[in-house]
């Protein structure tokens, strides 16, 4: 017997023990009897204040949010929502219950090598799906940031980098983390992809982008004229442009990296309103914030940051970005990191600038809450407390915002996924 | 006998005036002028002659500048929070702080009630709000980035080696101290270089050794040989001052064995050193407690920065904590803070540099910190690592009129400075500079933001 096939049947041995274990096992559950565990074991947390972001802004002051499996069971006061018999009850009476801060714009899915697959110009079939890590030391540090979805995107290296992910950061495979794939279409507008080459500039790369989405549109509206009975010629599968289709039904957004004046006007009117793509603007900073009436008109979010500010060197001038958007109408207005350029931890923070820059506390909350989960069309399961929604929060000591306040606990889909007293990391 | 008693005489006199020269009395100061005023009134009505004496007095009572606070609420950082009360300074020091204090006619006001007052900001490494060294002869005394920094709250920085003010207009009194540190580098890296610098400690050593030794020998015989010190210039020489308590070595040390490292060092010459970075600082707070020295801390890693400094390859506690500053206060530890980019960036990332010094202390109190502490280590605690704590860092008597004026809690996030006080001078007012004149005007935190500014594109109207 060489040591190979000795380990080999060491192995069958100990997959047979393993069978016979858990036949027993099986035995003994279907033994046990039926009324000895309780219907539901949900566990129930006591809070001192509870940020809803609901539909009517609800903030609860000595709140009960009853978690059932990963989804809210219950939200209320401590009078008027009892604790069903047989839960958990985590007595958290002096933090805050607040919903789980979502970026639109993170580039941490996996190794930051491949961040950019600078292949050509516009690289439409590609996704971030295939690079997610679900556990890396990044995703680790935004739950200490109370940071539960985020949105995985390629970088700004390209015009078309490909397709991001809706993602968890609570979950350890891939199958656990993902939400959504496609997530969004990653376009970049200028600002980085005319580094891809010499010669490449405003003009070629709006073309570039432009003749890319007229062709996935041709194949969309080819499928549709299929599927709806006009032509009975089946169009050939491409896969290139095969995931463009939930694009132009509206199912996902477009994450679009722009950035100045000139450059978000022209992602306005070419993305959103010559193409009627659902158009979400990230970054959007330096003087962006001047085409506010126009986003105002195509009804767009837009997802600010990293950048807090601008500096108008001609007045001389400090201007809050988010707050310039706010003044000039803009209301679907959410903060991001563009992780790791800021730690995605520091979510919180970016709108602590945001606020020192000029805009509002509470409308800064809401924006790294329930603005990016609605930009993102994912507001049905995550970015308020409401009841049938994902159990996604975090328990902070204080106003979230301020970087004195630490977030004490994670929860992701009901389940703990970072708690200080363990090991504390922000 | 004669010359003993002239002698005693005159010393008594020294004894005498040097106290009055030195002290800096706020009394005195504060009776003075109003005497001279009553003074100068009766001469006036008396007669127009007046000897030369008085015409110098008059001269130097319109040299004195005053500048006069009516404060809110005055943070002291190292006594009791006052509410209400008059800050007068003479000539850029403070003289008085009371709820009665008598104001000097020809002194400049500033109605201060209902605002903050923090001692200014220290900033403890600082590069572009003030010149770099030698400061006094590079600072450009408008610049945009000395603004930036005074809207801030900072007052004091350090470049090079020096400590300065951010005396905006005007270089008088912008240098508080120069040559603050022996800058220390005794890294594992260089082991050539470690023992080298062993060696200058070791002969340094000797050489205070054979001084005692020299001391008792000269009680018993007169022509005892001094030991030789005409090699104790340079780096001996600091070496020598570092030994003997008159001057402070700043070192760069993150990781726990560097830290140990030069912990030992202080230990084995009895040297005081201030770590600059102590990023592991939490994994070893006894050790460095036990050697005596302090830290300067940041408590976020630098933009860019994936690196949580964790190693889990190492069998023990590693990388960045939050907990860093207060596991190191609760050791007793002095420490300082600042952020890991140390000078004014305009590129949009807010938050993270000069820009918001106050932030960075108040990420300390997110790991534990006291609000108290986290405030000492901008203000009094890190002037004290400097050895500058007798001008800057706190409000009182005797000290410099480095103020900042906010309209809230220094470390709330939506905290601006209103006014920026250096020497005595309004350095910065928020509402006359350009800057953040648009962003809560009133101080009115619930206020949306106002309508003052819209570029003329694309209208609304």
């Amino acid at each position: 017997m060489n040591r190979t096939s000795r380990v080999a049947s060491r192995w069958s041995d100990l997959r047979r023990s393993a069978f016979v274990a858990a036949v027993a096992l099986t035995v003994m559950v279907l033994s046990m009897p039926a009324n000895a565990a309780p219907a539901k074991r949900g566990t129930a947390y006591r809070v001192g204040k509870l940020v809803t972001m609901d539909g009517t802004d609800r903030v609860i002051n000595n709140a009960v949010v009853l978690v059932e499996g990963s989804k809210i069971e219950g939200v209320g006061s401590r009078q008027e929502l009892e604790v069903p018999a047989g839960y958990r009850v985590v007595n958290a009476e002096n933090l805050w219950l607040v919903p789980g801060l979502v970026d639109a714009h993170n580039h941490t899915a996996g190794s930051l090598m491949d961040l950019n697959d600078m292949v050509y110009l516009t690289n439409p079939g590609l996704r971030t799906l295939e690079t997610i890590v679900p556990d890396n030391e990044i995703i680790k540090s935004a739950r200490a940031g109370g940071v539960t979805p985020v949105l995985l995107i390629p970088g700004s290296g390209t015009n078309m980098s490909g397709f991001g992910t809706v993602a968890k950061t609570g979950g350890s495979t891939v199958a656990d983390v993902v939400q959504r794939s496609p997530g969004s279409l990653k376009i970049a507008q200028a600002g980085n992809p005319e580094w891809y080459w010499f010669g490449v500039g405003r003009s070629y790369m709006n073309y570039n982008t432009r003749q890319t989405l007229d062709k996935a549109k041709a194949y969309h509206e080819g499928w549709n004229a299929f599927e709806q009975g006009k032509t009975k010629d089946k169009p050939l599968y491409d896969p290139v442009f095969d995931g463009f289709r939930g694009l132009f039904r509206g199912e996902f957004p477009a994450s679009v990296h722009t950035q100045i004046y000139q450059v978000v006007m022209t992602t306005v009117d070419m993305l959103s309103k010559k193409f009627g793509i659902r158009t979400v603007l990230d970054h959007s900073t330096f003087d962006g914030f001047k085409t506010a009436p126009l986003v105002v008109e195509q009804d767009m979010y837009t997802m600010n940051g990293p950048r807090q500010y601008w500096f108008d060197f001609s007045q001389r001038k400090m201007h809050g970005n988010a707050a310039r958007w706010w003044q000039g109408g803009v209301k679907k207005l959410g903060i991001n990191t563009d992780a790791p350029v800021v730690p995605q931890k520091e979510l919180s923070y970016q709108a602590a600038m945001a606020c020192w820059y000029g805009w509002l506390p509470y409308p800064a909350l809401r924006g790294v809450t329930k603005m990016p989960a609605e930009a993102l069309l994912i507001d049905d399961h995550v970015g308020s407390i409401e009841v049938g929604k994902d159990a996604d929060f975090g328990l902070w000591t204080g106003d979230p915002i301020d970087p004195r306040s630490s977030c004490e606990m994670t929860v992701v889909r009901g389940k703990v996924v970072y708690d200080a007293k363990v090991k504390r990391r922000f | 006998m004669l010359h003993r008693a002239r002698l005693l005489t005159l010393l008594l006199i020294v004894s005498m005036t040097v106290p009055l020269v030195r002290a800096g009395d706020p009394k005195p100061d504060k009776d003075k002028p109003s005497k001279d005023k009553t003074e100068a009134k009766k001469d006036a009505a008396k007669d127009e002659k007046s000897d030369d004496d008085k015409d110098k007095k008059k001269k130097k009572k319109k040299d004195d500048r005053y500048f006069a606070i009516k404060a809110g609420t005055v943070h002291t950082v190292t006594g009791a929070t006052l509410f209400d009360v008059t800050i007068l300074t003479k000539n850029g020091k403070i003289i008085e702080i009371g709820e009665s204090v008598e104001v000097p006619e020809k002194a400049e006001r500033l109605d201060a009630s209902g605002y903050h007052v923090y001692p200014g900001l220290v900033a403890v490494s600082s590069s572009g709000v003030i010149g770099s060294e030698p400061p006094d002869d590079s600072t450009d005394v408008f610049s945009l980035t000395m603004t930036i920094g005074l809207a801030g709250g900072i007052t004091t920085a350090v470049t090079g080696n020096t400590a300065g003010k951010l005396t905006f207009s005007t270089l008088e009194g912008l240098v508080v101290k120069r040559d603050l540190f022996y800058k220390l580098s005794y890294s594992s890296s260089s082991p050539d270089g470690r023992r080298k610098l062993r060696e200058k400690f070791d002969k340094v050593r000797q050489y205070m050794r054979d001084l005692e030794i020299y001391a008792d020998e000269k009680k018993k015989d007169d022509e005892a040989e001094e030991p030789d010190k005409e090699w104790l210039t340079g780096d001996f020489k600091k070496i020598h001052a570092l030994m003997r308590g008159e001057l402070v070595a700043v070192a760069s040390a993150d990781r726990a064995y560097e830290i140990v490292q030069y912990c030992e060092l202080a230990e084995r010459y009895g040297i005081k050193i201030v770590l600059r970075g102590a990023m592991e600082g939490w994994t070893v707070p006894s050790r460095m407690a036990r050697a005596g020295v302090s830290a300067i801390l940041s408590i976020r890693p630098p933009i860019f920065s994936t690196d949580t400094g964790h190693d889990e390859r190492i069998n023990r506690k590693t990388g960045r904590s939050i907990e860093n500053a207060a596991i190191l206060a609760r050791h007793g530890i002095p420490i300082a803070i600042v952020p890991s980019v140390t000078s004014i960036t305009l590129w949009g990332l807010a938050g993270r540099d000069l820009l918001h010094l106050n932030m960075e202390a108040a990420f300390a109190v997110r790991g534990g910190l006291s609000e108290d502490a986290a405030l000492r280590t901008i203000t009094i605690d890190a002037a004290r690592i400097l050895g500058i704590d007798h001008r800057v860092g706190s409000i009182e008597v005797g000290k410099d009129a480095d103020f900042v004026i906010t309209d809230g809690d220094i470390l709330h996030y939506m905290t601006h400075s209103r006014w920026t006080v250096v020497n005595g001078r309004i350095a910065y007012d928020k509402q006359k500079e350009s800057l953040y004149d648009h962003i809560r005007p009133d101080g009115n935190r619930d206020a949306p933001p106002p309508d003052d500014y819209w570029p003329r594109c694309l209208g609304t109207n």
